[in-house]
């Protein structure tokens, strides 16, 4: 029995990990093979194959795949940016003076409450009026509209760990609100504002279904592009992976940045004890 | 340093008062605490004067300038809060610097000159060698004195220190009260001290001022308060074992005043007290009733009759102390906790003669229920 018991864990975490690595490190794998080693029913060449970049030529001769990750990067960057910008002094208001009794808190969060497709309808009619179709500008600002709630939310919550009496301490020391913001609240907000960024960035990144009804060929997002490997005659595995390989780069770019402040994020509010 | 002067200060919290019409002086130099239970409206009042809660009514002057309207940034105040507040971000030392580093004061307190004061105040509240420290790495007493530091190292119009030793270790609390009260005295500083703690009060200030539900039920120099307490609440405040509260009829025999609480225990009360006796007397199913206080110092205990005005009861508990023992009593609706001048052995339920200092005897308008707890 005590001998079975560290087996069976390391048995649990290679399981678990597999899970989650097998499908990225498969887009690795495929990404480097030849057409013919990805069709192989061969168990040999499931990876044992000699690397070859035929499928990245391909990708980068034949499709706009370039394009698609700069319209990516562009528009969940500024839309990110637009987002903290607005979610940042909301958040603080309704953390620090409760804005609106309660009530505007929960109205900002209720656009999270229903289908976001249902908004999505009343977006697209708009857009086709106002010319916004298949623009970064357009894809944009439908992208704040979906995260604003959620990150004012999220920093809502990192401000609340801020205790006021921080805040009046300092005051007392001499500075006036708008320094007590950048000396005190500011540094100890970052962690918080860094995961909140990197939640919201991660989300326009990947976001497939409203880039595929505001976009076209302009403003086309790399998710989008993704997608159009799988046509109605076959799927072009090897490019498909081999784009993916540089789409998921920013991911998990993301994800590694993001795990050192987690820790610290859920854990700086300690003022007492 | 200043002057500071409530008059009529109120605080409402919605429609509660958390402070009532609160006026009192603090001259410059003077060291005032403020004692009183939780909730009582102490740190609401140093609140008030540092700016950081709003005034409802009433006005705070520093010297002669009303300071109602200023900003805590404009006060010139320094405050040590109960729950330290350090700032999580900077190490000890630019914890303590940060009041030097102020917009106001930077030009005051060139780089040499903030090190100078900083480590000076850190070595004297023995906190030097924790300065690179961040507050994460500091134990709770560290932090509190890591928290006084930052409140003590300017001289502002008047220091505010909110429970500044509530959370230090019974030795620490010590040594830091003696540096608390040389600071006061080698600087001529302006202090108001708020505790629960009356010992430091007692210890501390040159006035202590009793809070009780956001009034001042006393202020005067502590041992005025301690022995004479204005009001039963303030004695049950002050003391350990609190004074003694005893309700009971007030009954007049051969133009004789007696005291007379349950059966067995009724006291002929001296003439010249009758008067302060009668004053707080109230009608209670047609008796008439009065609240006497006093002290456990203040009742002679013996095995043997004192005097014609002693009494008998018979022991309920005993507590030993180093040199002395307090023994409790039971009666109708209270227990009498006596402190004898030496350490006496005796026996639950053993008689014992009792005797009032006349002397020592409070009559008290009634302003609680007294319960047996």
């Amino acid at each position: 029995m005590k001998t079975l018991k560290p087996v069976l864990f390391w048995i649990a975490v290679v399981l678990v990990v597999f899970l989650f690595i097998f499908p990225i490190l498969w887009i690795f794998v495929t990404a480097f093979k030849l057409r013919a080693d990805i069709l192989s029913v061969s168990m040999g060449k499931l990876l044992f194959f000699t690397p070859s970049l035929e499928s990245f030529e391909h990708v980068f001769t034949y499709t706009t795949i370039v394009r698609e990750l700069a319209n990516s990067a562009i528009i969940s960057v500024s839309a990110t940016v637009l987002v903290m910008l607005f979610a940042l002094p909301a958040a603080y208001s309704f953390a620090r003076w409760n804005t609106g009794g309660g009530h505007l808190l929960f109205v900002t969060l209720s656009t999270r409450m229903f289908p976001g497709f249902l908004a999505a309808m009343a977006y697209f009619f708009v857009y086709k009026d106002i010319a916004l179709m298949d623009t970064h500008l357009g894809l944009m600002l439908f992208f704040y509209y979906f995260n604003i709630s959620f990150a004012t939310f999220l920093l809502y919550g990192f401000f609340r760990e801020i205790a006021p009496e921080l805040e009046q301490a300092a005051m007392i020391d001499g500075y006036s609100r708008f320094d007590v913001l950048r000396k005190v609240v500011i540094p100890l907000i970052l962690p918080g504002v860094a995961i909140t960024a990197v939640f919201v960035l991660v989300f326009n990144w990947n976001e497939f279904l409203f880039s595929v009804l505001f976009t076209k060929i302009n403003a086309r997002t790399v998710a989008v592009g993704l997608a159009m490997f799988w046509g109605s005659i076959e799927i072009q595995w090897g490019p498909m992976c081999a784009a993916a390989s540089m789409a998921v780069l920013p991911t998990l770019a993301a994800a590694w940045f993001m795990q050192r402040y987690i820790v610290r994020g859920l854990t700086f509010g300690a003022v007492k004890g | 340093m200043a002057e500071v002067r409530l008059e009529n200060v109120t605080k409402l919290y919605g429609r509660k008062a958390a402070v009532r019409d609160v006026s009192f002086v603090c001259k410059e130099g003077e060291f005032i605490s403020i004692v009183g239970p939780t909730g009582a409206g102490k740190s609401t009042i140093l609140k008030m004067i540092a700016g950081i809660e709003d005034i409802t009514s009433g006005k705070i002057y520093f010297d002669n300038r009303v300071v109602n309207e200023l900003l805590p940034q404009e006060r010139n105040v320094s405050m040590a809060f109960e729950t330290y507040n350090l700032y999580p971000h900077f190490s000890v030392y630019e914890n303590i610097a940060f009041p030097l580093r102020s917009p106001r004061w930077k030009k005051s307190f060139p780089p040499e000159k903030e090190k100078r004061k900083v480590e000076e105040i850190a070595n004297f509240l023995g906190i030097g060698e924790l300065l690179d420290r961040k507050p994460q790495f500091l134990s709770g007493g560290q932090k509190q004195r890591a928290s006084l530091a930052r409140a003590l190292v300017r001289k502002p119009e008047v220091y505010l220190l909110d429970e500044p030793i509530a959370h230090l270790d019974a030795r620490l609390k010590f040594s830091t009260q003696t540096l608390l009260r040389e600071f006061a005295t080698k600087y001529g500083s302006t202090i108001i001290y708020v505790t629960h703690d009356y010992r430091e009060a007692l210890g501390l200030s040159d006035r202590m001022a009793v809070l009780r539900r956001g009034v001042i039920e006393q202020i005067d120099a502590p041992e005025q308060v301690y022995y004479y307490p204005a009001t039963d609440f303030v004695g049950t405040l002050i003391g350990e074992p609190p004074i003694n509260l005893m309700d009971g009829e007030i009954i007049t025999r051969d133009n004789k005043a007696f005291f007379k609480a349950g059966k067995d225990f009724s006291i002929q009360v001296r003439e010249d007290l009758a008067d302060a006796m009668n004053r707080v007397a109230r009608q209670e199913d047609g008796k008439r009733i009065t609240r006497l206080g006093i002290q456990c110092d203040d009742i002679k205990l013996s095995r043997d009759k004192i005097s014609d005005n002693s009494f008998q009861l018979p022991v309920y508990a005993f507590v030993h102390e180093a040199e002395r023992s307090v023994v409790t009593f039971e009666l109708k609706d209270t227990f009498l906790q006596v402190r004898t001048t030496e350490r006496t052995e005796c026996r639950v339920s053993e008689m014992f003669w009792l005797d009032f200092d006349q002397d020592r005897m409070f009559f008290f308008k009634k302003t609680f229920e007294i319960t047996k707890a």
